[in-house]
């Protein structure tokens, strides 16, 4: 059962088609990737399940239940452009924003404590926002965003803006977030973070899903059946079973093959074990980048046909 | 409604809880005064600034030339007339050292008239020093002449200066000493501090809106509350903070009336009834003007006008700055409101003349419409108020303006719900039409 099962939602704007029939499953305690190119529907979709937009059509159900008001105290949001009020203590802003989604003062001062101190930011509580640099600046907003400890939490590119050390921070606070029970809806552009973090993602394009699944299924459906073999012969091409690529471009000592049609690994793997010394082969998976750009690619294509 | 209180608690906060505002909250009254005072100090300044001028006074009568009182100002200097042939040639051979020539010719008596001669321009108050001067002393010479005793006196008994004191008969049957300039003075001054505050709390909102567009706020905030009720929270905090600095002000005023009235009242209890025939003549008069300007100060019934000035504060207040909030949605930044603004500021600044130009006529037909028409009702309304509108009138004119400030606010949420959320593409007011269906 989904935690949050988004059911066939269109939004219309005057002129285009945001979403067109749109369906998700967020299983509970999961980090969901929902990726896509520019315009492809993503802050659409992520404002209709913070219900700053009404859909036009379709469901949003957030635990088994319509989603409703009262329901977006249950989620954290980090929107893609992101701000903070300039002038105000950074204290008392993250206290505003944790009470705005309905948490008493009490409560809401505890635990910006908690999260000021975890982020080393203890001492900056009483100074304004415009004093942060923009590093800290993210971290109060991540803050902003966690402070009533949500079992749904909406991140939009996360990452952007932050340093290597401080992204790293973060993914691991995201991380924990998800040990500790928290859904995260995470999207992004940047795929290799998709890879680190996301088990399952939906790939939009055109205000429809193109792709939808784990991590691991997508890659394996979208195999090349390559194999990359280290060895220091030299391999000569068989048609019947395999033909020989060229190097790739990083990692040029390894020999790479494309298996023909119906031809297993197993096969190829003992049949150039016979002939060759092999010092090790590997499975080439294809990159979530690759995928994504090979899906947003044809699909285009298609359109345009 | 949490919600709501809290964005309103911010929002209220941010404005008083600045340094500026407390500062500028003190210092403004005395601002004022100092911006008041800078016409009487300059008029200071120029008595003491300017030289004392010589003027050369040629009397063909020989018996008013003493009659000119040498001042700081001017330094009259009698010269024979049989010396001077030509007034002209006199006045080129001092060089400069005389700025005029007064002639005053023989038959001044019959004529009334007396020239003033001068290179530069002539002075209004060497012209009425002149003039007043020589008036008093040649009627008096006039009446002397005609060989009646006591007759100076006899005309200063019959001398009258008319006072017109306007009564205003009350239902009642009481008479009621009133000023209509009283009355007006105050329209005209509540009128102006509506249109001050709401153009100055308008503008502010505006501000605020595109800044929270700007800095990317707006999002954060609208995925924990609905729109309405951070544009709403905006307008009220902002509101908040204005009526609390007016409070802050009717303070400090009350304060200033206290110490005033109280140095008044000592200086006031020296020229009691009894003295007043005696020898100052200037004083009782002052005090007598004063007294009148009180009376009549105090004859105006208060009530209805400040219940009315903070009905029609509050209705215009949430009218245009509603208003002004939906424009701050539709731009990316405070540059681009110009486009917008325009029609809004020319509907404010009507009002503004509407209330001045009804201050002629508060019962004419032009003034009836606009205390009627929403847009012009608060500002004009004020100025009409002294003069006892008819009670249906304001009721009228209070339903049609509460009506309207709900619609337009309801309209101005369904600009703003949008607005906050688009960036980018610079709004026209087709988009502002289409984001209201």
């Amino acid at each position: 059962m989904a935690y949050l099962d988004i059911n066939n939602v269109v939004k219309r704007y005057e002129g285009h088609t945001a979403l067109s029939g749109v369906s998700m499953e967020v299983p509970e305690g999961c980090i969901y990737g929902l990726l896509g190119p520019n315009g492809a529907g993503k802050s659409t979709l992520i404002r209709i399940i913070n219900r700053i937009i009404a859909a036009d059509e379709g469901t949003v159900t957030l635990n088994g239940k319509k989603m409703t008001d009262n329901d977006i105290t249950h989620i954290g949001y980090l929107p893609e452009e992101r701000g903070l009020y300039k002038k105000m203590k950074v204290g008392d802003h993250i206290v505003y924003l944790g009470r705005l989604k309905g948490m008493t003062k009490a409560d809401a001062v505890a635990s910006m404590h908690w999260w000021l101190d975890r982020f080393d930011l203890k001492e900056w509580e009483n100074r304004k926002v415009e004093n942060l640099s923009k590093g800290m600046q993210q971290k109060v907003q991540f803050i902003g965003t966690v402070i009533h400890r949500p079992p749904l939490l909406i991140f939009d590119e996360p990452f952007s803006g932050f340093d290597p050390v401080n992204a790293e921070q973060l993914k691991v606070e995201i991380l924990a977030l998800r040990d500790q029970g928290s859904t995260i809806l995470f999207s992004t552009h940047n795929m290799a973070s998709v890879e680190e973090i996301c088990q399952q993602i939906t790939l939009l394009n055109h205000a429809q899903v193109v792709l939808t699944g784990s991590v691991d299924e997508v890659k394996q459906q979208h195999k090349k059946n390559i194999i990359a073999v280290q060895t220091p012969d030299t391999v000569e091409p068989n048609p019947e079973m395999f033909t020989l690529l060229p190097p790739d471009p990083v990692r040029k000592s390894d020999t790479r093959i494309k298996l023909a049609q119906g031809v297993n690994a197993r096969d190829a793997i003992s049949w150039l074990n016979e002939r060759y010394h092999l010092t090790g082969f590997t499975e080439v998976l294809p990159s979530m980048n690759e995928i994504f750009i090979e899906t947003v690619k044809s699909k285009n294509t298609e359109n345009n046909e | 409604m949490n919600k709501l209180r809290l964005i309103i608690a911010r929002e209220y906060m941010s404005i008083v809880g600045r340094k500026s505002f407390i500062i500028l909250t003190l210092l403004f009254p005395f601002l004022m005064i100092a911006i008041g005072s800078i016409p009487i100090l300059m008029a200071y300044m120029n008595d003491k600034g300017d030289q004392m001028q010589q003027i050369a006074v040629i009397d063909e009568t020989g018996r008013y030339a003493a009659a000119l009182p040498n001042d700081n100002k001017f330094n009259f200097v009698a010269i024979n007339g049989d010396t001077v042939t030509n007034a002209r040639d006199f006045y080129d051979k001092s060089k400069g050292s005389i700025s005029a020539v007064i002639i005053i010719p023989r038959d001044v008596d019959s004529t009334g008239v007396v020239n003033i001669y001068s290179e530069g321009t002539i002075i209004p108050a060497l012209e009425s020093t002149v003039k007043n001067a020589l008036t008093d002393t040649i009627e008096s010479a006039h009446l002397a002449a005609m060989g009646i005793p006591n007759l100076q006196q006899i005309v200063d008994k019959a001398h009258v200066n008319i006072d017109i004191h306007a009564i205003k008969w009350s239902d009642t049957g009481d008479e009621e000493e009133a000023s209509t300039d009283i009355a007006l003075f105050l329209g005209i001054i509540l009128s102006l501090i509506i249109f001050w505050f709401v153009f100055f709390s308008g503008t502010m909102i505006m501000n605020n809106v595109v800044e929270e567009k700007t800095n990317r706020i707006v999002e954060v905030v609208v995925s924990s509350c609905r729109p309405f009720h951070l544009m709403m929270g905006k307008i009220i905090g902002v509101g908040l903070s204005v009526l609390t600095q007016m409070a802050i002000w009717i303070v400090l005023l009350g304060i200033a009336g206290t110490i005033g009235g109280s140095l008044l009242g000592v200086s006031g209890a020296v020229p009691s009834p009894d003295m007043m025939g005696a020898g100052a003549a200037v004083t009782p008069e002052v005090e007598g003007e004063f007294a009148s300007f009180m009376r009549q100060a105090l004859a105006i019934n208060y009530t209805p006008i400040i219940i009315n000035f903070l009905l029609y504060f509050i209705e215009g207040y949430l009218l245009y700055c509603a208003i002004f909030a939906s424009l701050g949605s539709a731009v990316d930044q405070a540059s681009d409101t110009s486009q917008f603004l325009t029609p809004v500021m020319l509907l404010m600044i009507f009002s503004f003349y509407a209330a001045m130009g009804c201050a002629e006529n508060p019962d004419g037909p032009m003034a009836f419409w606009c205390s009627i028409i929403p847009f012009t009702a608060p500002t004009v309304m004020m100025v009409r108020l002294p003069f006892d509108v008819p009670i249906w009138q304001i009721i009228l004119s209070h339903v049609l303006l509460i009506i309207t400030a709900l619609a337009i606010v309801w309209l101005a949420a369904r600009i703003y719900r949008r607005g906050i959320l688009s960036y980018g593409k610079k709004a026209s007011f087709k988009d502002l039409f289409n984001w209201l269906r």
